[in-house]
């Protein structure tokens, strides 16, 4: 052997070095030996780590949050087939084996949502080695932490227990971890924005759309919320209010972004971007909204578009009789809220049906819309003010944020009186303020009011499946499994399930 | 075979000068001993041995066989050559002259065969490997070197899996396969492993090809080594002599009417239509009522795109071995035009050898071999949405090819009521009008300096390049698309793809040979670097103003997705040694090792080791075998060995970023980038420990001779993408995973048939390849292909789907037996209830699928025989493999019972009524796509048929003409025949050697072995040619 080492020694010499010339990295991509390296490539990691929330609130935060809910049910259209995924979510009929499912919609959650976070994980464990601008690293670090705390509340309120993944996974091994208790995930949320508060701009500081200091506290107050750690909550979320960088918009329409205008507005918190073109920056949202068959005639004047196409399939997320009856009389926003489409194709007797009008913004391409989600706004935030005064026995200063919200609305101040009957007010004024903005199924789930609210609704739509938008056709009545699964948490999806020897 | 020796030749006789010349004077008291060998036709024999008994003293040859040496009387002078009998003459006093006649050996066991980094006595080669001359595939009308080795070779399958004009050539050695990796062998041409295609080689350059087999032939070349490797020795000239060779050979290639896919004619297209609404209970379009309309107007799309074309080759070689140079020029034009429609291949090839030896022990030389090769075959191969070929096979023959006026129609469809759901444009034009271009220049080149600083020692550096430039170019213009149900004018399509590739090989290494006693040995070693890259650009247009300018400016739109430049690079640093050992020639052993470094390899998993031991015994060689007079030669060998497969990607260790990931704020986009796989810093090779043990035998004085291989592999290691848990943040993990167990037997046995006059020999060789699967990732027992499986305890890539039972007879079958819920009719496919739980149930929980059927032969054979009379000559070759099925893919169109396509002529007999069951392969067309969809969208084994073939290669026949103007030294006239006749009973299309992974069309890839999509039919060649000798 001493041969063939002098033979190497000699071969090196000659090539400068031989781990030189047997390291090859790619030239037409990055590759994690070349990336992370300045302040640019973290801004481009941490815009990444956005990307996920794109898809979940285009495709899925409506179904898991709303649909999922007495707030807005699906058409149902007989012509349509494969609509069992969104139709056991809305029928709270999940097939679950083993405490997994085969949902779709439930593992493309769980997928963004880590994808969010693995993301967020290779910024933070590896942006302190790397010096540059003190200031800007802050503001990409808490933005990361924010992200990564908003991917755990999310699957910690629709799973519970789920792997904690912290630092990036670098092997096979790694790629699987054990089930962290709900507890344990929400302490880390906490920590996350505890850390992301300080580091993180106010929103007159920060690019309009990202991350600010405002929407990690509304988060945190949130997540404060849901644990009922009510002082802690108010302690957070007060700055947000005495800040004076929020204000309810004149009109409630207002409130929610347009195609291209009104983005990031003054009652904006936090909200899901979105860019009308081919870029793949858009969303489509307000089409998977709509009643079907629709018809390019019937579609054409809540769109505006110019190309205006027929559209088949099964309707979703439409408005339920429910949620049209929890308006109060002379309540500006169901008007704003909930429109009236008349759809020829249907198989009902009044052809006519509810849908999203909120939401519906003009735009120029059909199924391509640069309309915006708000995940938060101030609206919320004085509603969960008013939550986390009374909730401390403080209903007297609960009812003025309560009012702020109620007179927009065009309504008196609220009536209620103690504690009791102002939690219940609240809890309503949440329901129609909130609606169809995917707050409804988590309000039900933290008040534990599964079984006193959803029981019943389930009931209502067995008995009365034509108020439900079931056609007046033989054999078209809810499913027999329909409201069987009332569970608080939804089941993993059975595709990771199987990959993982954890659960 | 003979001439098998040429390499070492060279080599040997300059060596051999130069220590004559340098011993001359010590013999000076000698008397001059002239004289003139001969062979036993009386031609002289220049380059034979001359040697002294007993002594290092010998001369070699001229080209007039005339040798002039110094020798004492009594002296015996041993004249050899290699391929004959050695010959013994004394030196009597006083006679000065001898004429010496030396008879052709029936062995070559004497003969010197390539081997990996230098050459060996074929006696004494311990590993499994086989060499193939040159002057066996110089006759042959073919594109490609690899069409020339079919049928020729023992564990090797080589199948042409489409017939376009150099294309398609699939060789496996010794069934090697990979999950996700390559398993091509390795190509090394004059000592350099070419990262390129050897089928842009001239195949008239090459003068030996040697395949190696075994772990201890092939350790050598490492990590690259596990497929099997092809050593290509191309030509130098003949010691002493200038010779000029012209050969030309021009004839026609033909697709065979036999074999062909037999589909409906018009008439019998228009009956299957009007059963097909009579049987429903429809009333029959106007159209169908009488089909004896379309008596004498079928529309043969297939045939219509098929043509007699041209092929003609032109090659002159120019060898001179004289005095201190030896040169061989060979230059090459072969221009074949292919038999689909504007399909054609061009090669215009030199290639100029040149070594000089400076001084006695100086020597260097430099190989320099440019080509240029353009080859357009519009869109010929493919599925249905792509092969223009396909598409053609089941266009409806009811619609016209030509207009009234006799030009090409446009556009066909049917009103609605017909049943026609796809128009379709006139696939002729398609052919005609699409470009679809390479232009290939390649230029390979060998240098090297060789120093015998001492008697038995040998320092060799070389330095090879290869450099690739190909251009390709595709233009669709608006007038013409390759895909059914797409209107024209077309949105016309330029691609622009265009590769440099760039390969450096350095290579240094020290061979020490020499013996003590009866103890002989070799010492070698060296070490080596080597780099690859390849710059890619690729430019794609659309929508063009007119389709005469398909320039990129001419382009309304430039195609981001479809637009991009690439840089692919590898490295490998490598050092090798091998110790060869025998004693007295009968007892041999081999050792060798290489230790690889390559850039592919994780930065934890950087060098791979690859030892290999051998042994061998010639037994011929004992007393106790002496004896006996019927065995002339045995040899027992074994061998063991590791060797990797490196094709695992370049970058595929790397977590790659992703940097089009972009974010939105406002109405601002805003770069974003993240890591989108995983790295892994252990990825290494794939590892194949190969056993092999051998028998070599000699008979009657070799007059047959016999070999036998068995052989045991375990691939372990491969390459594959496990799926991990997207918790993650990604979907896979790249890793070495899995074993995967081969093991074979390999006969060959080559016989003298007669001699004489009349001289006829045989090489006959059968190989039996078998693997299983032994294991796959942590948790996974199985991956699915197309219509595969490739299962834990099962061979690789087996077909997967339902078994055909039949179709359902009547309605108490129906009743009695397990079936599709809402589906099964009388009449419609009954497939096997594999769970028994009553029902017929695709995927899933309840899934029914199983084993259909194997893609592997139970064996492949070949043989090739060559006769000789006078001035005659013959050889006819052979290849046939049994046992290997085929999956017919077409079907799911050709056999579309629903009439939306042309189907196939089988169909005739499909289940009209229980009285009327037909021949049972196709179903009931009664209740539309619900039931007819099940028996060709859910792979099952009526896609599976019997592929077994036998094919008559090659047929040869010359004549050599003797009465020659003194300017031309031979002149031989022949006429060659290639794919002559191929038996088979498949039916599904005219090549049933589509039966190999990665058939490139579509539904293919290594875990889908054996699907046919109707692709280009290999054609019938004939071709007659002249061979001067000057």
């Amino acid at each position: 052997m001493k041969k063939h080492i002098i033979a190497f020694v000699v071969a090196c010499i000659a090539l400068t070095g031989c781990e030189d010339f047997l390291t090859v990295v790619p030239e037409t991509q990055l590759s994690s030996a070349t990336f992370f390296k300045n302040q640019n490539d973290f801004e481009q990691a941490v815009n990444a780590a956005y990307v996920p929330l794109r898809t979940i609130i285009n495709d899925r935060a409506w179904l898991l949050g709303e649909m999922h809910s007495d707030n807005t049910y699906y058409a149902r259209n007989v012509l349509f087939g494969a609509t069992d995924n969104q139709e056991d979510i809305a029928d709270f009929s999940i097939p679950e084996s083993n405490g997994t499912s085969a949902n779709v919609h439930v593992l493309n959650q769980w997928r963004q949502d880590y994808l969010i976070i693995s993301r967020a994980n290779q910024i933070l464990v590896l942006i302190d080695d790397v010096d540059f601008d003190a200031a800007a690293k802050a503001n990409i670090k808490g933005q990361a932490l924010f992200l990564r705390a908003y991917a755990y509340f999310e699957l910690a309120r629709y799973f519970g227990s789920v792997p904690l993944h912290l630092t990036p996974v670098a092997t096979r091994e790694e790629a699987a971890l054990d089930l962290s208790s709900e507890a344990e995930v929400y302490a880390q949320i906490e920590q996350d924005l505890v850390a992301a508060v300080p580091l993180l701009p106010k929103k007159s500081a920060q690019q309009p759309g990202r991350v600010t200091e405002g929407a990690a506290r509304t988060l945190l107050a949130n997540v404060y919320i849901n644990q009922k750690k009510w002082s802690e909550a108010q302690q957070i979320l007060t700055p947000v209010v005495t800040s004076g960088e929020y204000m309810l918009m004149a009109d409630y329409a207002m409130a929610f972004p347009g195609n291209a205008s009104n983005k990031n507005n003054a009652e904006s918190v936090f909200e899901v971007q979105f860019l009308e073109g081919a870029a793949g920056l858009n969303g489509n949202f307000i089409y998977q909204f709509m009643p079907r068959p629709i018809s390019a005639a019937e579609l054409q004047p809540i769109m505006g578009t110019s190309n205006p196409q027929n559209i088949d399939g099964e309707g979703n997320n439409i408005p339920t009789p429910d949620i049209i009856a929890a308006y109060e009389d002379g309540d500006l926003r169901e008007d704003a809220s909930i429109g009236y489409v008349f759809l020829s194709g249907s198989f009902r007797d009044d052809k006519t049906y509810p849908y999203i009008k909120k939401h519906a913004k003009q735009h120029s391409q059909h199924n391509n819309t640069g309309t915006n989600w708000v995940v938060y706004r101030y609206a919320e935030v004085l509603l969960f003010m008013a939550e986390i005064l009374n909730e401390q026995n403080k209903p007297g200063e609960a009812a003025a944020y309560l009012n702020q919200v109620r007179e927009r609305a065009g309504l008196d101040p609220t009536t209620a009186s103690g504690q009791a009957e102002m939690r219940e007010a609240i809890f309503m004024e949440r329901r129609v303020e909130l609606a169809f903005e995917n707050k409804r199924w988590f309000d039900i789930q933290r008040t534990d009011r599964i079984e006193e609210i959803i029981r019943p609704y389930g009931q209502r739509i067995i008995n009365n499946p034509l108020d439900y938008y079931y056609p007046p056709i033989e054999g078209a009545v809810p499913r027999s499994n329909a409201f069987t699964n009332l569970s608080k948490f939804y089941a993993y999806p059975a595709a990771e399930s199987d990959l993982s020897p954890y659960f | 075979m003979k001439n098998n020796y040429l390499l070492f030749k060279k080599h040997f006789f300059l060596l051999l000068f130069i220590i004559l010349t340098t011993n001359l004077s010590a013999w000076a008291q000698a008397t001059n001993v002239t004289g003139t060998v001969k062979d036993e036709t009386g031609e002289p024999v220049p380059g034979a041995t001359v040697m002294i008994k007993g002594t290092q003293v010998g001369t070699v040859t001229d080209i007039d066989g005339a040798f002039n040496i110094q020798a004492s009387p009594g002296a015996i002078l041993v004249i050899s050559f290699i391929g004959y009998t050695p010959s013994e003459v004394a030196v009597q006093s006083g006679k000065t002259s001898y004429d010496v006649t030396i008879t052709t050996s029936m062995s070559d066991l004497s003969e010197v065969v390539v081997v990996g980094y230098g050459s060996q006595i074929k006696k004494e080669v311990t590993g499994a490997i086989q060499t193939v001359g040159g002057d066996e595939l110089t006759d042959m009308p073919v594109t490609t070197t690899a069409q020339k080795l079919q049928g020729k070779l023992a564990g090797v399958q080589i199948n042409q899996t489409t017939g376009k004009p150099g294309q398609g050539m699939n060789v496996r050695i010794r069934g090697q396969l990979s999950v996700s990796g390559g398993s091509d062998p390795l190509y090394v041409v004059d000592g350099f492993p070419i990262t390129g295609d050897i089928n842009t080689l001239n195949p008239d350059e090459i003068q030996e090809i040697t395949i190696l087999k075994d772990a201890a032939s092939t350790s050598l070349y490492g990590s690259r080594a596990a497929n099997g490797v092809v050593l290509i020795t191309t030509k130098r000239g003949k010691t002493g002599q200038t010779n000029v060779n012209f050969n030309v050979y021009t004839g026609f290639q033909k697709v065979p009417e036999n074999g062909r896919l037999e589909m409906l004619t018009a008439e019998e297209f228009a009956q299957f239509k009007k059963e097909y609404y009579t049987d429903a209970g429809q009333p029959v379009p106007a159209i169908f009522q009488n089909p004896s309309d379309f008596r004498g107007k079928n529309n043969d799309w297939y045939d219509a795109m098929l043509e007699t074309a041209p092929i003609t080759n032109y090659n002159l070689t120019i060898t001179s071995n004289k005095e201190k140079v030896n040169t061989a020029i060979v230059a090459g034009v072969f221009d074949q035009k292919g038999v689909v429609r504007n399909t054609d291949y061009e090669r215009y090839s030199i290639r100029m050898n040149t070594d000089y030896a400076i001084s006695d022990k100086v020597s260097v030389g430099v190989n320099v071999a440019p080509s240029y090769i353009v080859d357009n075959t519009p869109q010929t191969d493919g599925s249905r949405g792509t092969g223009i070929l396909f598409n053609a096979l089941h266009t409806w023959p009811v619609m016209d090819i030509y207009d009234e006026n006799g030009d090409l129609t446009f556009f066909n469809r049917f009103p609605a009521e017909t049943g026609n759901i796809f128009a379709y444009p006139n696939w002729l034009r398609s052919a005609d009008e699409i470009t679809n271009q390479t232009k290939r220049v390649n230029i390979l080149a060998n240098t090297y300096a060789e120093w015998k600083p001492i008697k038995g020692l040998s320092l060799k550096s070389t330095f090879n390049t290869e450099i690739r430039n190909s251009n390709y170019f595709f233009f669709n213009p608006s007038t013409a698309t390759n895909r059914i149900n797409v209107a024209i004018p077309t949105v016309a399509v330029s691609i622009r793809d265009n590769f440099r590739d760039f390969s450096w090989l350095n290579e240094n290494i020290a061979t020490y040979t020499g013996n003590v006693g009866d103890h002989n040995y070799e010492i070698l070693a060296g070490f080596s670097n080597q780099q690859f890259r390849s710059d890619r650009t690729r430019i794609q247009a659309d929508t063009y103003a007119d389709d005469r300018l398909p320039t990129i400016q001419g382009a309304i739109n430039i195609n981001r997705g479809g637009t991009f430049s690439d840089v692919d690079e590898w490295s490998l640093t490598s050092i090798f040694s091998r110790l060869t050992y025998n004693y007295k020639g009968k007892y041999l052993f081999t050792a060798s090792v290489r230790g690889d470094g390559s850039s592919r390899f994780g930065a934890d998993n950087r060098w791979g080791v690859f030892p290999s031991t051998s042994v061998g015994w010639v037994l011929s060689d004992e007393g106790f075998l002496n004896t006996s007079s019927s065995i002339s030669f045995m040899k027992l060998r074994a061998s063991y060995g590791i060797t990797g497969n490196n094709n695992i990607g370049n970058y595929t260790q790397y977590a790659l970023v992703n940097n089009t990931i972009n974010g939105v704020f406002g109405n601002t986009v805003v770069p974003g980038a993240a890591v989108t796989s995983l790295s892994n810093t252990n990825l290494g090779w794939e590892t194949t420990a190969q056993f092999d043990i051998g028998l070599d035998l000699g008979l009657w004085d070799d007059r047959v001779t016999f070999g036998y291989d068995f052989y045991t592999k375990n691939t372990t290691n491969l390459l594959y993408a496990v799926q991990v848990p997207q918790e993650s943040g990604f979907t896979n993990f790249n890793d070495n995973i899995g074993e995967i167990k081969f093991w074979g037997h390999e006969f060959t046995i080559n016989t003298v048939n007669t001699t004489g006059a009349f001289r006829w020999t045989t090489n006959a060789n059968l190989s039996i390849n078998r693997n299983e699967v032994l294991e796959l990732a942590d948790g996974i027992d199985r991956v699915y292909g197309f219509a595969h499986i490739t299962q834990v305890g099962q061979p690789f890539g087996q077909f997967y789907g339902l078994n055909k039972l039949g179709n359902y007879a009547n309605a108490e079958d129906l009743a009695n037996s397990p079936k599709i819920p809402g589906r099964s009719t009388v009449g419609s496919i009954k497939l096997e209830d594999v769970n028994g739980d009553g029902v017929i149930t695709f995927g899933g929980d309840n899934d029914d699928r199983t084993i259909i059927g194997n893609p592997f032969p139970d064996f492949v054979y070949g043989f090739t025989n060559n006769f000789s009379w006078k001035n005659w000559d013959a050889s006819i070759v052979a290849s046939g493999s049994q046992g290997n099925q085929l999956y017919m893919r077409h079907l799911y169109s050709t056999a579309n019972l629903d009439g939306v396509f042309n189907m196939v002529a089988k169909v005739k007999d499909r289940f009209r009524s229980p009285e009327n069951p037909g021949e049972g392969i196709f179903g009931t067309t009664v209740g539309g796509g619900n039931v007819t969809g099940i028996e060709r969208d859910w792979p099952n084994s009526n896609f599976v048929w019997d592929a077994s073939y036998f094919t008559i290669r090659n047929i040869t026949v010359g004549y050599t003409l003797k009465k020659l103007p003194k300017s031309v030294k031979s002149a031989r006239l022949y006429a060659s025949g290639q794919n002559m006749w191929v038996f088979t009973k498949y039916w599904g299309g005219s090549n049933p050697e589509v039966s190999m992974q990665n058939n490139g069309q579509g539904d293919g890839g290594n875990l889908s072995p054996g699907v046919d999509l109707a692709g280009y039919p290999v054609p019938r060649t004939i071709t007659f040619g002249v061979n001067l000798n000057f």
